[in-house]
């Protein structure tokens, strides 16, 4: 059981990764990830989110009708969802005020909903909580990863505190402005995900088609 | 010993089971720089033509020659003109360009310091993007080809000669890695890799890179560039500014490294058409939507922009629309490769890069994003075409 | 969930828990239990956390107006800092004080959109649409009672977004202390740069207005000699950020703005 647990833990972080791998939950690790800070608090509210959310639901499993079990996933996601929003703006203003509507959308993160469905439903309480606790830092660690990316580069800071001094301020760093604006986490992300591939090829999907070589050498 | 006989002896170290196996893409790109590849295509079915990748690329870099030569010329006039006009040289191009003068009505003094600006951007293009090429290859065990030569020479002219050098490394490694590699190299790559290198610096150091001041490399020379000026005040301040339809046609305006010349990406055009490596069709549909569009514009007007009243042999002279025309639009790979669809693409392109200098008041200059744009529907464009081709043959055989 | 099963004839709700998970009785009572247990805990939330968030809001803004005065320190007392402050609703038009709605709870962003609050406006430089007929102005005065700063909120459209802010000014209601936007989204590391600091304290010591009286502070790429008082640079790269910032500067330190409380105050009409 103790290996288990530890499996169900790990495993979304390199392996099952739920951004490199499965390729869920792209948005918000676009619009979250230009400075750390923001990202570590949505990784802490995804990571609550989809921990309690996969064991209520899990508690519950074995009195919710199939035909209403998407909906009542869906009720308990979005009340913790909205939970946590609540207790955001309420200890941590501004930075609630920078996730601003990132936090209701993580209602809307496949990750949260796919492990309901996939694990939740057909496992106990305890195993789905660490499920979606490791999920949540599954997405928390590519979050944080392509946070230090765009934060060092795009403001020469990390967490706040500058570490590149920005020629703005007076320093020599030119700031790389891209890494600043969303779409650059789209490369930051797949070339993370060409590294993490390189590195473990049994992730490579396979080809859906070849590529016939007319050329004989 | 000859330089064959040279290449016969260390060959076989190179090849299959010999010592350096792992490096005969280096050895493959220097040998075929000098001499014919051996290799033939064997397979069927068999294309023959004199016309190889090697001589199409080639016939573009010489169809570069008239815009590398004007903004040779161009850059240092422009350099020159403003320390003329009281600015202090400075640097290590003033020990250099001492020894010819300021002087910019001196053509060569001109040429002499336009290629202190140009020279180093180019090296350091092609060390670095060469650097990223034969990784890929040694590692892909593919062999590197020449398109890089008109990946850097293409990417050199559209950089601002004030580009600091390093941002000029960055910007190819990202065109050649990200642009090309990723999609597997040569030919498979669906966006044009100089442009991307291009708009990986505009996006990411947009202060330096956007096209709304001028880019002379004269310490404390600023201003707004032709475009720019157009945005604010309309086209008719341009001529308050010293700007006169036929300079911006010759190209002695401020601009990127080689872009400036209308005449001298005209002169590279026709080279690409006459050698049938420039498809016609591109070019029709490319004047046609931007000229359609531009009309439409004047029409309708507008108080607060005055854009909207720039007449269209404007537009072709101003920014990069000349130069992308000739070299970027032309370019087989990521164009369309259909007949419809290259009408369709270039007029897209034509009508895009209007829409941002007219429309959209954060970019002044719309060429090159108005190309990536268009780079990215080419395939669909395509897809499309051949569905429509498949349903009119299916129809006429019911 | 083993003793389902077990003996259906335990009354009501044992016979209930034995009916099937996927029978109709039951999808209802799962899908009305589960909804309202979900909104007993949401709605205990959120009005057991309400004051929590007020306070944050209000706190948020004192600590905007007490950085633009050039009062915050990290860490401080913020709404004890704040009581230095009175805030003071003005009658735009005429420039004067009024007591038609309370200070300490006007929300001058939310009376713009309503028509009685507000006017529509026909020259409309800052991109604003309707502008309030009041504003709420912030007096910061010293020991002896004496008027030594005011503060004015100003907002006004940019590139992408409207800016909002607040301009401090001295008590002669000419000599700009510190301006600064707390919401605004122009783009990172442009138009953005609107927060940079080394930008912000350019505005330190630039005057509105010229001896003659003209509203004359500029923000722009180029100085015109013996304007460098009434200059502040633009930002490198951000045109129409610059130019957004530029007119609503001039917006509200206009006419149409607060020149007629500021030549009141000046003037020591109010």
């Amino acid at each position: 059981m103790a290996q288990k647990t530890k499996e169900l833990l790990v495993d979304p972080l390199v392996d099952n990764n739920p951004i490199t791998l499965q390729v869920l939950g792209i948005c918000s690790a676009l619009a979250v990830t230009s400075s750390l800070q923001v990202a570590f608090v949505m990784t802490l509210a995804v990571t609550a989110v989809t921990g309690l959310s996969s064991f209520f639901i899990s508690t519950l499993r074995n009195h919710i009708p199939s035909s209403i079990r998407i909906i009542v996933q869906m009720v308990i996601i979005a009340s913790l969802v909205i939970l946590v929003d609540q207790i955001l703006k309420a200890y941590a203003f501004q930075i609630s005020k920078t996730l601003s509507v990132f936090v209701g959308l993580i209602i809307t993160n496949c990750i949260v909903m796919g492990r309901a469905e996939a694990f939740a439903m057909k496992n106990p309480p305890v195993a789905s909580l660490i499920d979606g606790i490791g999920n949540g830092l599954g997405y928390g660690l590519i979050l944080m990863l392509v946070g230090v990316i765009r934060e060092l580069f795009g403001s020469g800071s990390l967490f706040g505190v500058t570490i590149l001094q920005t020629v703005n301020n007076g320093g020599w760093y030119v700031p790389n402005g891209l890494l600043l604006l969303p779409p650059s986490a789209f490369f930051v992300i797949g070339l993370l995900i060409w590294a993490f591939r390189s590195w473990k090829p049994e992730q490579v999907e396979a080809r859906e088609y070849k590529i016939q070589s007319v050329e004989a050498h | 010993m000859g330089v064959r006989a040279f290449f016969d002896r260390i060959e076989p170290l190179f090849e299959k089971g010999g010592k350096y196996e792992r490096y005969y893409p280096v050895f493959e790109a220097i040998e075929s720089f000098a001499f014919t590849p051996k290799t033939v295509t064997t397979a069927a079915p068999h294309a023959r033509s004199f016309v190889d990748m090697k001589r199409i690329m080639t016939y573009v870099v010489i169809a570069t020659i008239p815009c590398i030569l004007v903004g040779l010329w161009n850059t240092g006039y422009q350099a020159n003109a403003a320390i003329a006009s009281g600015l202090e040289p400075s640097g290590w191009r003033a020990a250099i360009a001492g020894i010819f003068g300021y002087n910019p009505a001196n053509p060569l003094a001109n040429f002499a310091h336009g290629l202190m600006y140009f020279l180093p951007i180019y090296i350091v293009t092609l060390a670095v993007g060469g650097f990223w090429e034969i990784l890929f290859a040694t590692v892909r065990r593919h062999e590197v080809n020449e398109g890089f030569l008109v990946t850097s020479m293409l990417y050199t002219l559209i950089l601002p000669a004030s580009a600091p050098l390093w941002q000029v490394a960055l910007g190819i490694s990202f065109g050649v890695v990200i642009g090309k590699e990723v999609f597997g190299g040569t030919g498979k790559n669906f966006l044009n890799p100089a442009l991307v290198g291009r708009a990986f610096l505009y996006f990411a150091y947009p202060a330096q890179m956007s096209g709304d001041s001028v880019w002379t490399p004269v310490d404390g020379f600023s201003g707004a560039t032709a475009l720019a000026v157009s945005a604010s005040e309309g086209y008719q301040a341009l001529v308050g500014h010293g700007i006169t339809w036929m300079d911006a046609f010759i190209g002695t305006i401020q601009g990127s490294l080689g872009e400036t010349s209308t005449l001298a990406a005209m002169l590279g055009l026709a080279f690409l058409l006459a050698t049938r490596i420039a498809n016609w069709r591109l070019i029709v549909g490319c004047l046609g939507g931007m000229i359609a569009f531009s009309l439409l514009l004047n029409l309708i007007g507008s108080d607060s922009n005055p854009m909207f009243a720039m007449p269209w042999y404007w537009h072709l002279v101003l920014g990069g629309y000349a130069f992308g025309l000739a070299f970027m639009v032309t370019e087989p790979v990521s164009a369309s490769h259909t007949n419809v669809g290259r009408y369709i693409y270039g007029a897209l392109i034509g009508f895009m890069v209007v829409m941002i200098r007219v429309v959209n008041p954060a970019f002044p200059e719309g060429m090159m994003l108005a190309i990536l744009f268009a780079n990215i529907f080419a395939p669909l464009i395509d897809h499309f075409v051949v569905r429509a081709n498949i349903a009119r043959r299916a129809k006429r055989h019911v | 969930m083993s003793d389902m099963s077990n003996d259906p004839k335990g009354g009501f709700i044992a016979r209930f828990k034995a009916l099937p998970t996927d029978s109709i009785p039951k999808t209802i009572f799962v899908a009305v239990a589960v909804c309202l247990v979900a909104s007993m805990i949401v709605s205990v939330a959120a009005v057991s956390l309400r004051p929590v968030q007020e306070a944050n809001k209000l706190l948020d803004k004192q600590k905007n107006i007490l950085q633009v005065a050039g009062l915050y320190e990290d860490g401080m007392n913020v709404a004890e800092a704040f009581s230095q402050f009175e805030p003071r609703v003005v009658e735009i038009e005429t420039g004067t004080y009024t007591d038609v709605v309370d200070a300490t709870t006007f929300d001058d962003i939310g009376a713009a959109s309503d028509p009685t609050m507000s006017v529509e406006l026909d020259d409309d430089p800052a991109g604003i649409g309707r502008q309030s007929k009041y504003a709420t102005v912030y007096l910061l005065k010293d020991d002896a009672g004496n008027l030594d700063k005011v503060i004015l909120p100003i907002y006004g459209y940019g590139l992408w977004s409207t800016l909002y802010g607040f301009i401090a000014l001295e008590e002669n209601g000419n000599d700009i202390y510190g301006l600064q936007f707390y919401d605004h989204a122009e783009t990172p590391g442009l138009g953005g740069e609107v927060d940079n600091p080394r930008w912000k304290t350019q505005w330190s010591g630039k005057k509105l207005r010229d001896d003659q009286g003209d509203l004359k502070i500029t923000v722009s790429k180029t100085t015109a000699t013996g304007q460098e008082a009434h200059h502040v640079d633009a930002l490198a790269g951000a045109t129409l950020t610059s130019v957004g910032v530029d007119n609503l500067v001039r917006f509200w330190m206009g006419q149409q703005g607060f020149a007629p409380y500021l030549e009141n105050l000046a003037g020591g009409n109010v």
